[in-house]
């Protein structure tokens, strides 16, 4: 890990050390639980103890009718229409707070008001509740039989929305020498940010504007969807999220709890204040995952993959969240099902299933680990029917570099990189001679080791072209930047994206020095406040560096050129003739600094240009020269130990070999790589919500709910490889979401690998110590038979 | 209502709390000392992590009626501590925080680990961390800063 600041002035590709870092280390960051107002009071949530039922009745306990709110107190509040705008995706009103019926255990059904949190819940718990329990639907596949309750009575089944994805010759499929079917399960987990949800309301009567502090990842898109669900116009909004304790997804969706807080805010006068706890978090915030897959591919018989097809199941729980719910999660799972490879037919029925659970939302890599595990997991099926190195399978489908750009049969353009290289490159880090060696060479009674590879794509910085064609209701398809001289010289930039941890502060700075030729330390990066950035989408998708990265770029460049011609003039000097540089403008006989020439443009405007307008403030959006996306891509490849008598799984060695084109911060960049991987190893080995058949969620507390600490998480050796993007400023592609993609595939091939002696199969995550003992039972049992 | 008597951060503080009150909602909410995080409330994350009579404890788990007479430290109280202060820069330099949320919790155990064993390995750092949650970093960048400052607290030949 690099950590040195950078002082030679070329400020792209520096590991610049974090702006950011200060005030989180003094203890002095405000998140949205520290916020002080006076007057402040918590609210309290009841919340369905069932999966499903009829709400007979909501009792407020007597004398305490003004504190208590249920979904009746709030006539004139609106219902969102969510999901993509198509017509065959089927509507799941979801009110803030539950009407009829309650479809999840954790959904919120009344709010109770008082002066502190504790006294809320007692409150809370005095709420009469009667309810008329209906049987809950709780397994995706058994969700579509004919006979199965129904979550939405008007739907003719449960399925949000039923596709089949078809491309490419299938004709050819059925004859092929090799087709092997399995079944694979990734299952259900939560986001987990380490802050959970909140939000703080109230109504500043001055301004005559509810003033929101919500911890999200997107503020200006969620005034948006709260301006119409309470009918308030959105310059009488204004939302701030102030320093955001990771998001990773769950940030994004606009939740039921954060429209009640609202509404209750107008109606009581003073702030309310709502900080999910994480039992909250954990029963009805964003879940995620939960992908089931049966599978066929088939294969040549010398292991060129000829196709895919199959069924994919997306249990997409009780509701579809503002604005576009979970429904990519289908299309892009079965997009990205051929993966790297030369792959040249898909027919993929995607089915996006109702279920009695929390409602599904996105989540660092969206679809694309269960994807990658679908795939790759195949990939390494076909090479142990095969008896060859799953590398040397990978070796002989994955997309060449000469081949680049290539379109893959499910119509995702892979723009540039070598993925070769990357594979190449893991596969010496992790040296399968020797992890060979050490199996043979292994006594009995001794742990198994394997290795295991996966092979990932990550698309970022898609706009218009690909949210157009996913209908979403939301096309983020650009992103902006203000950028101001003040006329001290000293400069602002604001931003529409969100930072929750990724350190915009710094890289953003860092572009705007860039161009600026300024140091970092004299540009302030500025966000997260309806009232004073300019209108953006936020942090997702891996998505900032390319699209705010690029309005800080396009935008500050133009402020420079101003300055430049300024410059110019005070220096009498052909336009031509004259550079920026450290805080200058220089020609042959002379310099200006920026101050001077920033006292100018604000407050001297007899001494610019004639006819120039004053000021250097300049706002500007940008997209990539085309939107279709640009993909980042690695290898994953890891070494594992396995216990065979518990089942219990350890990383021995973890290597990464990444290409996210230009680096602008190398050291934030392995940052994201180590943390999305962290994740990744999460899904694959450790977390999980499970539900029993009552539709109770069973793990509802970091008791149950296993996170990865510092004894789980191995330190991930990263190399890099820098292939510039074509159509994007520098040369960026995103970074954030790659590390979370492949950890599950890895780490399940390389549990397969430990036994392929008896050809065990690990098809469904996490890998917990009983799954893999299972699925060693299940093997032998079968080789023995 | 109890009346409580303590010092926080090296200042008496006298305060009535409900006997159900945490340590934590004590010093968030009565003492306006926001750098103790909650990520949990059930003692797993390690966010709330302050030390009381120098001990580190999980604020979350202990009542603020636990706390009469005893020596409460915060995140704030440690502005001054040259041990702390070592152990920042070396979080700064190795990009040990993300989002940040975790920050005072893994600051709180990386000072107490370094108190008791100056010269930790690898191991035990990671030992000492295993209550704690950081859900951005992947405890890389951490367990590099504990190792960072805990040799330029002694130097090794």
């Amino acid at each position: 890990m690099s950590g040195d600041a950078h002082s030679s002035g070329g400020w792209i590709g520096a590991s610049l050390l974090r702006k950011e870092d200060a005030r989180h280390l003094a203890g002095k960051a405000m998140f949205v639980a520290d916020v002080r107002l006076p007057g402040l009071q918590d609210i309290a949530f009841v919340r369905s103890q069932i999966a499903h039922g009829r709400i007979v009745s909501m009792a407020k306990p007597a004398g305490a009718e003004s504190r208590v709110f249920t979904i009746a107190d709030f006539p004139s509040l609106h219902v969102l229409e969510a999901g993509p705008e198509l017509d065959a995706f089927r509507q799941s009103p979801y009110p803030a707070l539950a009407s009829d019926k309650v479809r999840y255990v954790g959904q919120a059904m009344a709010a109770c008001v008082a002066p502190t949190r504790a006294l809320a819940e007692d409150l809370a718990e005095l709420v009469q509740v009667d309810c008329s329990e209906l049987p809950a639907v709780v397994d995706a596949i058994a969700a579509m039989s004919p006979g199965s309750a129904r979550l939405f009575e008007s739907w003719a089944d449960n399925a949000y929305i039923t596709r089949t994805i078809s491309a490419g010759d299938l004709s050819r499929l059925k004859d092929a020498p090799i087709r092997l079917r399995r079944k694979f399960r990734m299952n259900r987990q939560a986001t987990v940010s380490l802050e959970t949800r909140g939000v703080v309301a109230h109504w500043d009567a001055r301004l005559e504007e509810l003033v929101v502090y919500l911890s999200t990842q997107g503020g200006h898109v969620m005034r948006l969807g709260l301006a119409r669900a309470l009918g308030l116009p959105e310059n009488q909004i204004r939302v701030i999220a102030p320093d955001v304790g990771g998001g990773f997804g769950g940030k994004n969706r606009l939740l039921p709890e954060e429209i009640a807080v609202c509404a209750i805010a107008l109606k009581v006068g003073h702030p309310v204040r709502w900080i999910e706890d994480r039992r909250e978090h954990l029963l009805a915030s964003v879940h995620c995952r939960d992908h089931h897959y049966d599978l066929i591919v088939s294969a040549d018989s010398e292991g060129h993959l000829l196709g895919i097809e199959g069924d994919v199941h997306i249990d997409a729980g009780a509701y579809a969240l503002w604005p576009t719910g979970s429904f990519m999660e289908a299309s892009m799972a079965a997009g990205n099902l051929p993966g790297p490879y030369r792959i040249k037919a898909l027919s993929v029925n995607t089915f996006t299933v109702a279920t009695n659970k929390a409602p599904m939302g996105p989540y660092r890599g969206v679809a694309r680990p269960g994807a990658c595990f679908a795939i790759e997991r195949l990939v390494d099926e076909v090479a142990l029917h095969m008896g060859i190195e799953p590398y040397e399978l990978r070796k002989r489908n994955l997309v060449t570099r000469e081949e680049m750009p290539y379109n893959t049969v499910a119509g995702l353009k892979l723009d540039t990189g070598d993925y070769h290289d990357a594979l190449d490159t893991a596969a010496a880090m992790v040296d399968i001679p020797a992890v060979r060696r050490r199996q043979a060479e292994r006594k009995p009674g001794e742990p198994r080791i394997g290795v295991g590879f996966a092979v990932y794509t990550e698309q970022s910085g898609h706009g218009v072209v690909e949210w157009s064609k996913r209908k979403s209701r939301v096309v983020p398809g650009y992103e902006s930047a203000n950028v101001r001289m003040l006329p001290d010289g000293s400069v602002t930039i604001h931003v529409g994206v969100q930072n929750h941890g990724q350190g915009h502060e710094t890289t953003l700075a860092q572009i705007a020095a860039h161009e600026l030729s300024l140091d970092p330390s004299q540009i302030r990066i500025r966000y997260g406040d309806t009232a004073t950035t300019p209108f953006g989408f936020g942090s997702f998708a891996s998505r900032s560096i390319v699209f705010a990265g690029g309005a800080v770029g396009t935008t500050t460049r133009r402020l420079a050129e101003k300055i430049r011609l300024i410059g110019a003039h005070f220096l009498q000097a052909d336009p031509k003739d004259v550079r920026i540089e450290n805080g200058h403008v220089i020609s042959q006989s002379g310099s200006v600094a920026f101050s001077e020439i920033a006292l100018a443009a604000n407050i001297r405007q007899e001494m610019l240009p004639q006819g120039m307008d004053p000021l250097l403030d300049m706002t500007g959006t940008y997209e990539p020269t085309e939107s279709a996306g640009v993909f980042s891509y690695g290898t994953h490849a890891v070494v594992v130990e396995v216990d065979e008598a518990t089942g219990g799984v350890k990383i021995l060695d973890y290597a990464v070999s990444e290409d996210c084109g230009t680096m602008i911060n190398p050291m934030i960049v392995d940052g994201q790589v180590q943390g999305g991987i962290s994740q990744g190893i999460g899904t694959g080995l450790y977390e999980e919500i499970p539900f029993n058949a009552e539709g109770q969620p069973l793990a509802t507390t970091f008791a149950d709910y296993m996170m990865p600490c510092a004894t789980e998480i191995p330190t991930v050796r990263i190399a890099h490889s820098v292939t510039p993007a074509k159509v994007t400023e520098y040369g960026v592609k995103g970074v954030g979401e790659g590390g979370a993609i492949a950890p599950p595939a890895a780490l399940a091939n390389a549990v397969a690998d430990a036994f392929r002696d008896c050809k065990a199969s690990f098809n469904e995550t996490p890998l917990t110590p009983r799954r893999v003992w299972d699925a060693v039972q299940i093997a032998r049992a079968g080789a023995a038979s | 209502m109890t009346r409580i008597s303590l010092h926080v951060n090296g200042t008496a503080v006298e305060r009535d709390v409900e006997p159900r009150t945490s340590l934590a909602d004590f010093l968030r909410e009565s003492c306006a000392l926001t750098a103790t995080h909650l990520g949990c409330e059930h003692g797993a994350c390690g966010a709330c992590t302050v030390l009381v009579d120098g001990m580190i404890a999980r604020s979350c788990l202990k009542f603020a009626v636990m706390c009469e007479g005893r020596e409460v430290v915060t995140l704030e109280g440690l502005a001054d501590d040259a041990l702390s202060d070592t152990i920042k820069q070396a979080f700064h330099e190795s990009h040990a925080l993300q989002c940040g949320f975790c920050t005072p919790g893994m600051l709180m155990a990386a000072r107490d680990l370094l108190s008791r064993n100056p010269i930790p390995s690898e191991d035990q750092v990671r030992a000492a961390l295993a209550g704690h949650i950081c859900r951005c970093t992947g405890y890389s960048g951490i367990v590099h800063a504990i190792i960072l400052a805990s040799r330029r607290l002694i130097p090794v030949e």
